[in-house]
């Protein structure tokens, strides 16, 4: 709270110091506004301004357990790629990927030559193998929905305040959900299901078979068979499995 | 706030649970700190024609849950379901409101009468799963909104570390390399005889992994397999 004051307080003198406008939780402007990857860019720029980390970098994880890769999303040089982002998602990645998977734990490294004990407020965490060489830095693992990523902030002078790591962490899972909102926001290329063909599918993913769905949403067979069909071929499927997979990545089932 | 000074110390979050004794006295510790009454932690099975909780730890008394049911559990804890960095709200609707999307004015008299006058929802991401926390009071304005965040996260980063304590078995330990790879093409659409063709095997061995995948999952069919897979991020 006092945190929110003190930030409030310096907009008003808009004195030297630097004014983080996402800093408040409590203040966040609402999800739902529209976004764009500058705006996503800026937000990670300030959480990075709170780390005084240099670089910084979000990445997608995939679903596939075969694919071990980090794929960027921006970095600090967008609209570019910084060579460290390259670094980051090349090699094997296999450690943190699966890390990020299975945990919401932060992961740290350091560079050899800094002080022992560069974040003390992380000594729980896991450290891994340096991401970016000559740096220090932190990743930490964010989810929204199946997404799973990664936000990465590095430096040779990056600090963790003891009382920031909560409020970071919270900020990068906010900021992912953003992005990950406004990826598949081509709500063009999602086709429009009717309700009845929606409550089929999602009753086909829940293991009924055509006869039960009829029976549960009082309708013929052939009725149920024919919402289903129409589904799969608006979702450019082959069979049945094939839309209920679609459905389910695209989110109109969960 | 002399409690927001403790549970910012690095220690407090340090902590490994070793036991469900742990477990519950973490929840309990937290549930005082941001002034609520109850917990609940639950995962959402989707078995049923609708979605039903399964109740993994709470201080609930057994009677409430009985009365509220499973399925209005679920509706709670997936209602706002909020990851840490939304701002959290409570979901029960305000006397005389009449309700919400969420449940009917007479839920949450019912609710209200059972002691959950106010509840928060929070995401919980955690061994590869997603977990819900419901937290309640009995008066409206007792849970302090800014102090979720944080035990959000601590909930996070505690299971996290004892994923085990919360009964999650990783469903793609269970499942071999080979069933796993039938079935994410069985989800890309292909048929028996055509990922025969592509994994270089005969239709026989191919049915017999999806049959194996099917029973591991509990399914009841392929696309009931197709969907508990891909909700449990195994393909």
């Amino acid at each position: 709270m006092t945190n929110a004051a003190k930030r409030t307080r310096s907009v008003g003198q808009s004195s030297g110091e630097h004014v983080n406008p996402f800093g408040d939780v409590a203040n966040r402007a609402n999800p739902d506004h529209a976004m764009t990857i500058p705006d996503a860019v800026r937000r990670c720029r300030w959480i990075a301004v709170d780390l005084n980390a240099r670089g910084f970098g979000l990445f997608v994880i995939g679903p596939a357990l075969e694919r071990q890769v980090l794929s960027p999303c921006f970095d600090a040089a967008h609209p570019g790629i910084a060579i460290e982002t390259s670094l980051i998602a090349s090699g094997d990645k296999s450690e943190i990927v699966s890390h990020a998977r299975m945990s919401s734990v932060p992961c740290w490294w350091s560079d050899e030559k800094a002080v022992p004990g560069t974040f003390p407020t992380l000594d729980w965490c896991q450290r891994i193998e340096p991401l970016a060489p000559g740096t220090s830095g932190i990743a930490f693992p964010v989810h929204y929905g199946r997404k799973c990523g990664l936000a990465v902030f590095f430096g040779p002078d990056i600090a963790l305040e003891p009382h920031s790591l909560f409020d970071i962490h919270a900020r990068c899972f906010s900021l992912f959900e953003a992005v990950m909102r406004l990826r598949p926001g081509s709500a063009a290329k999602i086709p429009a299901i009717s309700k009845r063909e929606l409550e089929c599918l999602k009753l086909t993913a829940n293991g009924y078979t055509s006869d039960e769905i009829a029976r549960l949403l009082s309708l013929s067979v052939h009725t149920a068979n024919q919402y289903l069909s129409n589904t799969t071929q608006k979702l450019n499927a082959v069979n049945r499995m094939h839309a209920v997979a679609k459905a389910l990545r695209l989110g109109l089932i969960e | 706030m002399n409690s927001l000074a403790i549970r910012t110390e690095p220690d407090s979050y340090a902590g490994r649970l070793a036991s469900r004794g742990d477990l519950t006295s973490f929840f309990m510790t937290v549930t005082a700190e941001i002034g609520a009454d109850c917990y609940m932690l639950v995962t959402i099975q989707h078995d049923q024609d609708s979605n039903t909780a399964r109740i993994i730890a709470s201080n609930w008394i057994h009677d409430a849950i009985e009365l509220a049911g499973h399925r209005l559990i679920a509706r709670l804890a997936q209602s706002p379901a909020a990851m840490p960095g939304t701002r959290p709200r409570s979901i029960v609707p305000q006397e005389g409101s009449g309700g919400s999307a969420t449940m009917s004015g007479e839920e949450a008299k019912l609710l209200d009468v059972l002691g959950h006058s106010e509840i928060y929802s929070l995401g919980v991401y955690a061994g590869g799963q997603h977990y819900f926390l419901l937290f309640s009071a009995s008066d409206t304005g007792k849970i302090i909104p800014e102090s979720l965040t944080q035990a959000q996260l601590r909930c996070c980063y505690a299971l996290s570390q004892s994923p085990a304590l919360v009964g999650v078995v990783t469903t793609e330990d269970r499942l071999s390399q080979r069933e796993r790879e039938c079935l994410s093409w069985v989800s890309e659409g292909k048929t028996t005889d055509e990922i025969a063709l592509i994994l270089g095997v005969s239709g026989t061995t191919i049915s017999n992994y999806i049959t194996h995948a099917i029973q591991k999952l509990s399914a009841n069919n392929r696309a009931m397999a197709i969907a508990t897979a891909i909700r449990s991020g195994i393909i």
